[in-house]
């Protein structure tokens, strides 16, 4: 059957017409075989230039189009509708990227034409055997998963429960909150975190359509955008959660009271075995840490577990076991969080070696009026006021050897507890800090820099080479290069603000979820600037620093956005699926299961009857690795077949 | 053979000097133009408290293309090879590595070589050690000789002829 194409070349401007003789080019492909017509327009995907392409198909009775222009990743959306509302099937179109691959490539604008025309020819070869195709359309399940129970969690499960869609918020530690239930007051106004905090986390664990999954991992995630199926693995907190009052009774009768380093605290607290990891946690429930308790670790705790004594709601059950819980949702938003570096990776700064060298975390939980010293500013070695306390900023961050990346919260953190300490400890206290620049870059931190100037701190421009601890007694040396002078900085307490880094298990956790890391190793967001919720996987979104360090300000905008894209796929019943994706000869397939193992997206499968490898259509990413591993041709990829390929290779040669 | 033989360098200084000037110019371009000052290694630089080497200044100076100023500076001379710039630099500038280009250089255009160097070079040349470590002091301020220890004595070049030629050799490839 002979095809009727038209070719259709775009200026682009300058941008292609510049490098590429167009009218050439135009005349070249009306005399190529199949060609009934071609066109060349000054912005093809303007509406006139749309009108030209549907005109043409009129006209000329067009079945197949060639649209030379820019990559396909920037107008094939656009062009599928051109010529579907010109009446030609939106998949016999094909796209000869002309500028990207072409005018933009060269200089020669001689060479660059006879590229364009190969490119052209090569297109044509392709459209003469296209098949048209069409979509077809999964229901969607208008639920969402939201993993991660800090802020951004938070946030984006009350603004889609807010929409009216039912979300399993799903969070590793015994209580939600996160890292912000961590801090004391937030830059740059001072805000109390647990003021802010705490309402949501509330608001969360209340709200109708939320269903709160606390000490709990996610499993497995099957599916694909509209249809997920996630398996939540609960971890047994031997507390019955419906029985338990958070009356706090078991963890009085604990026997390792005060014995086991509280994580909530960074270690400079005690807890028990039996605990609440801090008084506003959300759920307010109890847990038993099985790595601790005595009767969990060693099967004996006295005659009988002295928590199951006093819980009057006999809420303790040490029968408790591992729950899986599989839930079908349609969307699915990671806001994992982040980790400090452990900043005794700078050996030369002795975080490992000198209990009074802490992190700017630590600083926050001993300036919390909840934190181990109920906001007391104590040194950790022997409980005494410090006289004088030290910052380090950039502690591993914008460093070749540790972390490249700026922390974009060190700065304002710091001066956030100069401020605090300064209010505290009044002017007893002498306060340095060495910084390498401050970026005070947010709404408000700017004017906050300046307020912190006037309070009477030492600042040095540069970077102390090492900490030196003498008999308990902190030194340093800091060359401050605004005075070209080099200070020998005698204190008491040094507080290094460490780099943010992914979480520790972020590279086996994005395998789970099929998504990608940058080279920092955070979640990769399918673009920087115009899609930087969006992931690479279809229906699935990320938000706050799971991405890349940031501050609260940030991170509940980007939790709300990530949200609100997600909403636009619960709202709709169903989603269209585009036809370009794998199917399978039945002739052909042996049944081997090659595809099946190759298949990063759990798409393909074996009919046991038949012995045919199938698709499964809403799965099919499209990538097209099961069709290079294919021993015997029967995987094709739709209108990407090989013979369609080889026919453009042989044109182009 | 004497140590005069080596700051003279009367000949191949042409093709050295381009070599060294290469060497420079890299490290001018690869390297110097990623330190962003924070002076990390002038905080900890040996040399700074008394000597008052600034390594991050002599970046700062490379940055600016200011070679020949460094290459008669005498205060290049001062580094003290630590390698604690080395070490700990975030943005892997490595002050020592310019320093020791800039010496080289210096060398290369018939600066002298200040005494200390040519003191250990003359150690070298003869014993083939940078110190003649006969005795030491304990902590208990007790001094003790090598033979008390049951220490075999320093071993000294056999051929010293050949020995001192091989040494001059790299001493002058190396710069």
């Amino acid at each position: 059957m002979t095809h009727r194409i038209g070719v259709f070349i775009c200026h682009c401007g300058i941008n292609i017409a510049q490098n590429v003789d167009v009218e050439a080019l135009t005349e070249y492909a009306s005399h190529l075989d199949g060609v009934i017509v071609s066109k060349n327009y000054k912005y093809m995907c303007s509406d006139a230039g749309a009108n030209v392409i549907k005109d043409a198909i009129k006209e000329h009775k067009l079945d197949r189009v060639v649209i030379a222009s820019c990559s396909p990743r920037m107008h094939e959306h656009t062009f599928r509708d051109v010529v579907r509302d010109g009446g030609v099937n939106p998949y016999c179109l094909e796209i000869a990227n002309i500028r990207e691959q072409c005018s933009w490539a060269h200089t020669d604008k001689e060479q660059a034409t006879e590229k364009a025309k190969a490119l052209v020819r090569s297109a044509v070869a392709k459209a003469k055997l296209m098949e048209p195709l069409s979509t077809s359309t999964i229901p969607v399940i208008p639920e969402a998963l939201v993993i991660g129970g800090g802020i951004a969690g938070i946030q984006a499960s009350l603004d889609l429960a807010n929409d009216g869609f039912k979300v399993y918020l799903v969070e590793r530690e015994p209580t939600i909150g996160g890292r912000m239930a961590q801090l004391d007051k937030t830059f740059p106004t001072l805000d109390c975190a647990s003021c802010i905090l705490t309402p949501k986390m509330m608001e969360a664990a209340n709200h109708a359509n939320i269903e709160l999954f606390t000490y709990a991992d996610i499993a497995k995630i099957e599916g694909s955008i509209g249809n997920y199926t996630v398996q939540i693995k609960k971890k047994p907190r031997y507390v019955d959660i419906k029985k338990c009052t958070g009356c706090g009774d078991c963890a009085q009768a604990c026997r390792l009271k005060g014995r086991v380093s509280n994580e909530f605290d960074l270690g400079l607290g005690k807890r028990g075995a039996a605990y609440l990891a801090f008084p506003q946690a959300v759920p307010l429930k109890y847990t038993i840490d099985s790595k601790h308790c005595l009767f969990l670790t060693r099967g004996k705790c006295g005659d009988t577990p002295a928590c199951k004594e006093a819980c009057l709601q006999q809420a303790i059950n040490f029968d408790q076991k591992e729950e899986i819980i599989t839930k079908k949702v349609g969307a699915i938003i990671v806001a994992t969080g982040y980790d400090l570096l452990d900043p005794s990776a700078i050996y030369e700064y002795g975080y490992a070696t000198s209990a009074d060298v802490i992190t700017s975390l630590e600083m926050e939980r001993l300036i919390s009026s909840s934190g181990p010293t109920k906001g007391e500013i104590l040194r950790p070695s022997d409980q005494k006021k410090p006289k004088s306390i030290t910052f380090i900023l950039c502690v591993g961050s914008r460093d070749e050897t540790q972390c490249t990346w700026c922390c974009r919260i060190g700065c304002m953190s710091a001066l956030k507890h100069v401020y605090l300490l300064r209010e505290k400890l009044g002017e007893d206290v002498e306060i340095n800090v060495c910084y390498t620049d401050i970026r005070s870059y947010g709404k408000g931190y700017e004017e906050f820099y300046r307020k912190v100037r006037g309070l009477k701190t030492n600042m040095f421009r540069g970077r102390p080479s090492e900490v030196r601890n003498i008999s308990g007694q902190l030194t340093l040396d800091i060359f401050d290069t605004m005075t070209s002078k080099l200070f020998e900085v005698t204190t008491d307490l040094v507080v290094l603000v460490p780099a943010i880094v992914p979480r520790f298990d972020a590279t086996a956790f994005a395998r789970i979820l099929h998504l990608t890391q940058s080279g920092d190793g955070f979640l990769l967001e399918a673009h920087p600037k115009l899609r930087p919720m969006d992931t690479f996987v279809n229906g699935m979104f990320i938000a706050g620093c799971c991405q890349g360090p940031k501050d609260i300000q940030d991170t509940v905008s980007q939790a709300s956005g990530a949200a609100s894209r997600a909403a636009i796929i619960l709202s709709k019943k169903e989603l269209e699926i585009d036809p370009l994706i794998a199917s399978v000869d039945e002739e052909i397939c042996t049944g081997c299961g090659i595809c099946i193992e190759v298949c990063p997206y759990d798409a393909r499968s074996l009919n046991e009857k038949t012995r045919v490898a199938l698709v499964n259509d809403a799965l099919c990413a499209g990538c097209g690795g099961c069709i290079a591993a294919c021993p015997s041709n029967a995987s094709v990829h739709k209108n990407f077949t090989k013979k369609q390929i080889l026919n453009m290779v042989d044109e182009t040669l | 053979m004497s140590i005069r033989d080596l700051t003279s360098m009367a000949e191949a200084q042409g093709l050295q000097r381009k070599e060294i000037n290469e060497r420079l110019k890299k490290l001018q371009n690869d390297v110097s133009d990623y330190c962003f000052q924070c002076a990390k290694c002038t905080s900890g630089c040996e040399a700074h408290k008394l000597l008052e080497l600034e390594p991050h200044k002599i970046v700062a100076l490379l940055k600016k293309g200011l070679i020949d100023e460094l290459v008669n500076a005498d205060i290049i001379w001062t580094c003290m090879s630590c390698l604690k710039c080395f070490e700990r630099c975030p943005q892997n500038v490595a002050p020592v590595e310019i320093l020791y280009a800039l010496k080289n250089l210096a060398v290369a255009n018939g600066k002298q070589i200040p005494g200390q160097y040519t003191a250990i070079l003359q150690s070298v040349l003869s014993l083939g050690l940078i110190q003649d470590i006969q005795t030491m002091t304990t902590k208990e301020n007790i001094t003790i000789k090598r033979d008390d220890l049951g220490l075999p004595p320093l071993s000294k070049p056999v051929d010293s002829a050949t020995f001192q030629t091989a040494i001059m050799k790299l001493a002058l490839e190396k710069i």
